[in-house]
């Protein structure tokens, strides 16, 4: 009854509450477009950086992480790969043995990090072959050839088919040399990784490293992203915790994280702005609604309606107004979201140049995540609410027979 | 003698908001029987809406008590006055009594669910109720569409909605031409007749006054006279 009491009080002024619907659509598709867009970036960008670095989610020997070591490396063994991939949201494992030597070529010396990777799975997850800007992506079982990052090509002054010398620490101290063969040069987003990187494939290293079968860390992308803490901990319920530690990206680049931290404030600056933009219409609406009907409040009150059941209809009223727009926001944003998902924008001009230097897809990500939805619609809800208090107030206080002489 | 339905003891009302104090109400005594057919009437500004009020419970006096049915109500706390009203009293208004979103029906179905009556039970009562006023063709027009003299009866009806002992009406004939008083009228001495409702209502209309059976004037606040009358 009070339901369709309040549905069509609001449409007494049909113009006016059309009107306020209106803001709160704008408000909301706005603000789920620019959340989408923001999010998306950030997304693409965790994406692109963990794929070749951490991944979203690593594991080590524990006590790795504190001193990086090939000392502090581990087996892998199947159960422990096993259980990782029994995790519904894991989606690829990444193998590495990552160790430093200097690597010299000709009479050109050069300290480099050298990753001792599987090459299916990081053409998989990262597409490293196709970063290779000369020469060929090395094959699994091959023992000599190594990629190397452009940067490094140019400081050794190396091309494909050199021989390049690599001389480092193995494990438990054992001397780790070799020479290995430059199957191709990468170009590498980071120009920290393209400038001091050596890719080899794992077998390899493992042997130049006298490390048999051992990682220093098992890196693990996710199915959902945003799920990150949580299958943080599902993994360390079904790992042995004594033995390995398990990190999330947020933990090991914490400087990426508070980057995006800082950035997000300014968007929610933005946003917070136009909400209180809408603020004003709705809460205008709701005073002019309330107050219009000041003497029929009295009859009401006059007749038997208690005042907390008047104030509960004012509060539907906003929910209503605001719902609204609200739903047809978020209708109109999941189209927007969907339209870009399926057919992206690609940006020109310098930004494009930028995002190709850094091995960045020029196009606008739009992230689809639900959690965008519902946040918008939560604070749309609260806002509604907030904002009925005052008019809902003012019913509690009228005096029946001042309102009905009104 | 009836059963006792409004006992008014030394019921004064001073407004103190004004810049001089307005005594609408001196010492007020009044005492209706159930059944009654009572005509409150008296000069502008002598208090007809003040006393109504004050029995209704719409608003405080400054001194004295009220009893209805044997309830002090001066007494009551806002929510349990509130739904004494909507259990014993109904009120009629001078105009624009009625929620002009809902129908007729809605309207004096509002009463019956504010008091939780079943829905079956609610639509049979609606449809007793539009009867008794005559207007059961209009059970689904909204008050726009209804003249000044059926608004009042619809009213009327919603005041009977919840099966009160007392109707009080401030002036419900005011805005209405004569037949449509003298017909409002008739329906409301019909009720009190056949369902022994109490009728209290001001006026100053002349020939509503000769259908009560008993007319007490007030002049200053205080009740000038209080006569029985047999009705035209
Ligand atoms: N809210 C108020 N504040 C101040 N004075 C008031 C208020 N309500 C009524 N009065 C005063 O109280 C007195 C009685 O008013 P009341 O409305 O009861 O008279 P009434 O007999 O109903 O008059 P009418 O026939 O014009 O309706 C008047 O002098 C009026 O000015
Ligand atoms: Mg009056």
């Amino acid at each position: 009854m009070f339901l369709k009491l309040a549905w069509l009080n609001i449409w007494r002024n049909g113009r006016r509450t059309m009107i306020t619907v209106a803001s709160v659509f704008f408000a909301v598709l706005l603000a789920i477009t620019f959340r989408s867009i923001t999010d998306g970036v950030y997304e693409n960008m965790i994406h692109n950086v963990v794929s070749y670095s951490s991944g979203y989610l690593q594991i080590h020997k524990n006590g790795y992480w504190g001193e990086q070591s090939i000392d502090n490396s581990f087996e892998v063994d199947e159960e422990l790969s096993k259980s990782l991939l029994d995790n519904p949201n894991v989606t690829n494992l990444m193998p590495r043995l990552e160790t430093f030597a200097l690597s010299s070529f000709a009479d050109k010396t050069k300290g480099v990090m050298v990753l001792g990777i599987n090459p299916t799975s990081e053409k998989e997850v990262n597409q490293l072959n196709e970063k290779v800007i000369e020469g060929i992506y090395f094959e699994s079982n091959s023992t000599d050839q190594i990629l190397i990052g452009s940067g490094l090509a140019e400081q050794l002054n190396a091309k494909v088919n050199d021989t390049l010398v690599l001389i480092g620490q193995g494990y438990h101290a054992s001397s780790a040399a070799g020479k290995f063969n430059i199957a191709g040069i990468l170009k590498l987003g980071s120009p920290e990784l393209n400038s001091n990187v050596i890719y080899m494939p794992l077998k390899a290293s493992q042997y130049l490293h006298g490390a048999g079968n051992r990682l220093t860390s098992l890196s693990i992308m996710l199915g959902k992203t945003s799920d990150l803490e949580s299958s943080k901990k599902a993994i360390e319920n079904s790992i042995d915790t004594v033995a390995y530690e398990v990190m999330t990206w947020k933990q090991m680049m914490p400087e990426m994280d508070q980057f995006i931290e800082a950035d997000s404030s300014g968007h929610y600056i933005v946003i917070g702005i136009l909400y209180i933009i809408i603020s004003f219409g709705l809460f205008g609406t709701l005073l002019m609604m309330t107050f219009e009907r000041n003497r029929e409040f009295g009859i009401l009150i006059a007749i038997g309606m208690k005042k907390h059941l008047l104030a509960y209809v004012v509060l539907l009223e906003s929910i209503m107004i605001s719902l609204m727009g609200c739903l047809m926001g978020v209708l109109g944003g999941t189209l927007i979201v969907h339209l870009f998902t399926e057919y992206p924008v690609e940006f020109g001009g310098t930004l494009r140049e930028v995002y190709e230097d850094y091995g960045i897809e020029p196009i606008i990500y739009f992230s689809g995540n639900i959690r965008i939805f519902i946040y918008q619609t939560l604070v749309v809800l609260v806002l509604a609410s907030l904002l009925a208090l005052y008019p809902g107030y003012k019913v509690l206080r009228i005096k029946p027979v001042d309102a009905i002489n009104s | 003698m009836g059963k006792t339905i409004i006992d008014a003891h030394n019921v004064s009302k001073t407004y103190k908001e004004t810049a001089i104090p307005v005594r609408a109400l001196q010492d007020v005594h009044l005492h209706i029987e159930e059944g009654e057919f009572v005509a409150l009437v008296g000069p502008s500004g002598s208090g007809k809406s003040t006393l109504l009020n004050m029995i209704g419970g719409l608003d405080e006096p400054t001194s004295g008590t009220v009893f209805v049915d044997g309830v002090e109500i001066t007494k009551l706390r806002e929510n349990k006055l509130i739904d004494f009203r909507l259990q014993n009293i109904g009120f009629v208004f001078q105009s624009f009594n009625l929620i002009p979103v809902l129908t007729s029906r809605e309207n004096i179905g509002f009463v019956l669910q504010l008091q939780k009556v079943a829905k079956k039970d609610r639509e049979k009562r609606v449809l007793e109720l539009l009867r008794e006023v005559g207007l059961e063709e209009k059970i689904n027009s909204r008050p726009g569409e209804l003249s000044g003299g059926q608004q009042q009866r619809v009213a009327v009806a919603r005041a009977l909605a919840s099966k009160p002992k007392i109707i009080l009406a401030d002036e419900p004939t005011a805005n209405l031409d004569s037949k449509s008083a003298s017909n409002l009228l008739d329906i409301m001495a019909k009720l009190n007749k056949e369902e022994k409702i109490t009728f209290l209502f001001s006026t100053h209309d002349q020939r509503v006054i000769e259908k009560a059976r008993r007319v007490i004037t007030l002049v200053d606040g205080k009740v000038d006279s209080d006569v029985q009358q047999k009705p035209t």
